[in-house]
């Protein structure tokens, strides 16, 4: 019998074939978080992203328009793009010189009348197109060139998603960081979207925000999530925010939408943060953390800094101490929320393979689980629907 | 539908710009709401008699769907019909009208996400501001920026209206001004001086990038703008089929000096086959006429497509076809009232 961990097996969170059915179905088949517009600020410059089975490439034009291509060679299928860069008009692939316009036209093959004393008919050897398009200050990519418009995908998800404008707010470089889990990708989504645990595993980590009055819901596939300040950090927010806002008053309160499949935002009143979670194996998934602030003077951030120091210096701490922590390097001694989570992920992963494994009952505040879990159902469904 | 004239009355005439344009409305009774539908960008062609002699003229729409069927024509120094609408033209008077038609139309969609150019001068904004308002309204996901032409502040046509608009979208509309021959002691000052050119251009799209990717550049002026705009886009490496243009003014295409064969032509039309003799100083267009058949036309400039029939044998050339893209000109669509045979023999069909 097959065991379950509510709506799917217990082989989802474990199998190869899950893993590659997920990749197939779902990470190939939307859109897909490629970074924020600051990395391609101008003509000439481009990314590439892995979206599932998909490497794309964004490169803008001189039209300061960003055109997406399918980052293979149409020679022999080589990559093109490493990473970042810029070039001025064309993209050379190392392998043989084929080179491209930045429309993806085949503009030139070496030795071509000796090479193929044939004729080559380099218009039918243009770069495979896919879709780019920007939302919120972020990137997304799309394997189809033609696909239903982001409008469509989080056009009904978007207005509960904070009045934040991340593209008029500044990275906080330091607070990048690409991190492993070694968990499933969907055990990351289920932390991350499971209301329960935050007055529990974090429960003097993430106090300042009142997890009682969380208001949560969906709109399609997209899980949206918003909850007050506590009555301690509400009392005198304006002083007690570490950073200047970066949004007007009277809003108040933290945005912590997962948007499909594996995006999560985490936005308050003084930042924005993106949570990008990409699966690498059934049981290893990365997470790209990135940090935006309010684009203000460094005089403003001094004295956010000095009226919040008296709240945060007694406010929170470690959820296990003295003799409960197992010593220093105790994730649960660490007083940092993503510590906590990743541990719990990775403990929880641990246990899938086990034979004894029983899942107990789904709780209210674990609803947001099981409703994932359904979204990745349906979707995979749809696509297969599609494809037959 | 088979393209006539309908007597539409005359709901409002309104002098613009100090009496330098006219904006005509007209009331359309219900029996005719779908035949005088129209999407924005679209036109329309009036027929007037003065002095006993007939004249037509093709308008832009200067109105969104949802509004008022309208037009708003700019005089011309001795224009017969842009004069006769501002000094004798009032409410109650019955115009001949045909319906809405031309290719430069932009279709809105609700989930479409969209970031459009526009570049118009004079009465070039005509057919932008019915696009503009369209979308504004009905494509909540998309955004528009205007850049629009003008000699100077007392000429821009539909001025308030467009700061209104801006007034009302401030996220998703942009309007910059550039004027020619602004005195540099009036109060306004736009956004640039001089005209819509490429340095114009690559400024405006400087300042506002696309955010909506799916970028689309509509062009609307006269004479020679439209192809400088375009050709300053294409030095930007704007791919051709996101930009859409209507030349505007009304002038003739000049004639280009290609002269024709004579020949005779297969007509079909409305359901039947006519042989026509064209002659080699004639237009298709022009010797179907004087073969007693009538075949819808408007301009006879190349610019409305009203005369737009299909090819299917022989050999034309086009002195101008601005109204066909060209896809539509590989798959043998020409203008007839442009086209002069450099065949013995053609085949032309007529749309049904």
């Amino acid at each position: 019998m097959t065991r379950m961990y509510h709506k799917l097996p217990v082989d989802a969170y474990t199998s190869k074939d899950w893993f590659d059915r997920e990749q197939r179905l779902i990470f190939s088949r939307s859109w897909r978080y490629a970074g924020l517009v600051e990395d391609v600020p101008e003509p000439g410059h481009y990314v590439s992203v892995q979206a599932g089975l998909n490497n794309i490439f964004i490169v803008m034009g001189r039209d300061f328009r960003l055109r997406a291509f399918h980052n293979i060679c149409r020679h022999r299928g080589t990559q093109l793009i490493r990473a970042v860069g810029k070039t001025q008009k064309a993209l050379t692939c190392p392998y043989h010189d084929w080179t491209y316009d930045l429309e993806g036209n085949l503009v030139s093959v070496p030795d071509e009348a000796r090479e193929y004393p044939e004729g080559i008919d380099k218009s039918c050897l243009g770069l495979k197109p896919a879709a780019v398009d920007v939302w919120r200050g972020m990137l997304f990519v799309h394997p189809d060139p033609n696909p239903p418009s982001l409008a469509a995908f989080l056009g009904d998800v978007d207005p509960f998603l904070g009045p934040h404008k991340p593209e008029e707010l500044v990275e906080f470089d330091e607070a990048r960081r690409t991190y492993e889990i070694k968990a499933n990708w969907k055990i990351v989504v289920e932390n991350y979207i499971d209301v329960y645990h935050l007055s529990h595993l974090h429960s003097n980590t993430l106090h300042m925000y009142d997890h009682a009055k969380a208001e949560f819901g969906w709109k399609g596939p997209h899980y949206h999530f918003w909850e007050p300040p506590s009555e301690a950090y509400g009392k005198s927010l304006e002083s007690n925010l570490p950073t200047p806002r970066v949004i007007p008053e009277p809003h108040r309160g933290a945005w912590v939408p997962m948007l499909f499949p594996g995006l999560g935002l985490g936005a308050s009143e003084d930042s924005w943060n993106v949570f990008v979670i990409t699966p690498l194996a059934p049981d290893l998934t990365r997470i790209e953390n990135r940090t935006k602030l309010a684009n203000v003077s460094s005089w403003e951030y001094s004295k956010q800094s000095w009226s919040s120091a008296g709240f945060w210096k007694s406010f929170g701490g470690p959820k296990y101490s003295g003799d409960d922590a197992a010593g220093e390097d105790d994730p649960m001694a660490s007083g940092d929320f993503t510590t906590e989570d990743i541990y719990a992920c990775e403990q929880q992963q641990k246990s899938l393979s086990s034979p004894y494994l029983e899942i107990g009952p789904a709780s209210t505040g674990e609803s947001p689980i099981t409703k994932h879990q359904k979204a990745i159902l349906d979707f995979m469904v749809a696509q297969e629907e599609r494809a037959s | 539908m088979a393209r006539q004239f309908y007597p539409l009355v005359v709901s409002d005439v309104e002098p613009i710009i100090s009496g330098r344009a006219t904006s005509v409305s007209f009331a359309v009774p219900e029996y005719l709401r779908e035949t005088f539908r129209w999407l924005a960008g679209q036109h329309l062609t009036v027929r007037v008699i003065l002095n006993g002699e007939e004249h037509r003229r093709c308008y832009t729409i200067s109105n969104p769907p949802e509004e008022a069927l309208r037009i708003t024509v700019k005089r011309v120094a001795g224009g017969l019909v842009s004069n006769h609408f501002a000094d004798h033209l009032s409410a109650g008077d019955t115009l001949e009208i045909m319906p809405p038609f031309g290719g430069f139309t932009l279709m809105p969609g609700a989930t479409a996400r969209r970031t459009h150019y526009f570049f118009g001068a004079g009465s070039g904004i005509t057919p932008l501001y019915a696009m503009v308002c369209s979308l504004l309204v009905n494509e909540p996901y998309s955004v528009a920026h205007l850049v629009l032409g003008n000699a100077r502040e007392k000429e821009i046509i539909f001025r308030n209206e467009l700061d209104a608009l801006q007034a009302a979208y401030p996220d998703r509309l942009t309007v910059r001004h550039t004027l020619s021959s602004q005195s540099m002691w009036s109060g306004f000052s736009p956004w640039r001086r001089g005209r819509v050119d490429e340095a114009a251009i690559q400024a405006a799209i400087a300042q506002t990038p696309p955010v909506a990717q799916d970028a689309q550049y509509w062009i609307c002026g006269p004479g020679g703008m439209n192809a400088d705009v375009a050709r300053a886009l294409a030095n930007m490496d704007v791919p051709k089929d996101r930009i859409h243009m209507e030349s505007f003014g009304g002038e003739r295409a000049a004639d280009d000096g290609v002269t024709g064969v004579a020949a005779t032509a297969q007509v079909r039309l409305d359901g039947k086959t006519t042989e026509v003799a064209v002659g080699a100083d004639q237009t298709v267009l022009e010797a179907v006429l004087a073969a007693g058949l009538s075949p819808s036309f408007s301009c006879q400039s190349g610019v409305c497509g009203a005369c737009r029939a299909k090819l299917t044998s022989g050999d034309v050339h086009m002195r101008a076809h601005m109204a066909l893209e060209d896809k539509e000109v590989l798959s043998g669509e020409i203008l007839t009232c442009q086209s002069v045979a450099t065949s013995k023999h053609l085949k032309v069909n007529f749309p049904e």
